[in-house]
């Protein structure tokens, strides 16, 4: 009987992670920025929960670090374009549920000596396909928080 | 800025790579194809500034485990502080 290994990618962050074939998720746009960028799996730390990691599949050194929405904002509203809900394979009519149909998560970005997020701009991975997309909203302003140990999470003006 | 009126079906060639033509129009929306060469980047203009902030997105992972690790603080102080509170 033979097996077949795991492929495994050597992340210069996270150091060697061995794929399951059922985690990586198919951007069939990529990211914004990183259009080639179409398999990326989501990876969690359990001690860094509940931050999850965004390492291409295909690129070692392309990895990014994100948060899920409800993190930021419990009442967070997801909106997806028709462009968006296209790559996405969503069924017209319906909006996805987060945590059932779909997660959403936001990447954070260094910003001084902390790190802030686009709440205009989430990641919206299809829980049913594995398929992702990142949400750009047609004329929304970028709405950006800033992470302060000693005020949470204050809106940039 | 230079202004041309369109019906669906009729283009707008600008210079001799590019197509843009009028598919559809709608109430409120038009839908755009466009053809051009595959190393002329086509997006809508709020994806440039969604891909900027990806490139500052990728600085965070590459800054190291020290930057992560504050964030992790971070989030530890404020969810020790939300259960405290209430």
């Amino acid at each position: 009987m033979t097996t077949t290994a795991a492929p495994t990618i050597c992340s210069p962050w996270l150091g060697e992670i061995r794929l399951h074939p059922d985690c990586e998720i198919f951007f069939p746009a990529g990211l914004p920025g990183f259009e080639d960028e179409r398999r990326i799996a989501p990876v969690e730390i359990p001690a860094q929960r509940p931050l999850v990691y965004l390492q291409s599949v295909e690129s070692e050194r392309v990895c990014f670090v994100a948060l899920p929405v409800y993190v930021i904002d419990r009442g967070f509203r997801l909106e997806i374009p028709e462009e968006e809900r296209a790559l996405l394979l969503l069924p017209e009519g319906r909006d996805p549920i987060i945590g059932e149909d779909v997660l959403c998560v936001l990447l954070l970005m260094p910003s001084g000596d902390s790190v802030q997020v686009n709440l205009n701009s989430p990641v919206v991975i299809n829980l049913h396909n594995k398929r992702g997309a990142q949400i750009v909203r047609p004329g929304a302003p970028p709405a950006g928080y800033r992470l302060s140990a000693d005020n949470g999470w204050t809106r940039l003006c | 800025m230079l202004v041309l009126r369109r019906r669906p079906g009729e283009t707008i060639a600008i210079g001799a790579d590019i197509e843009i033509e009028v598919i559809e129009i709608s109430r409120t929306r038009v839908k755009l194809g466009v053809r051009a060469p595959r190393q002329v980047p086509v997006m809508r203009k709020e994806t440039l500034a969604v891909a900027a902030e990806n490139r500052q997105a990728l600085e965070l992972a590459s800054s190291g485990p020290a930057g992560v690790a504050e964030v992790v603080e971070a989030l530890r102080l404020l969810g020790a502080a939300a259960q405290a509170s209430g």
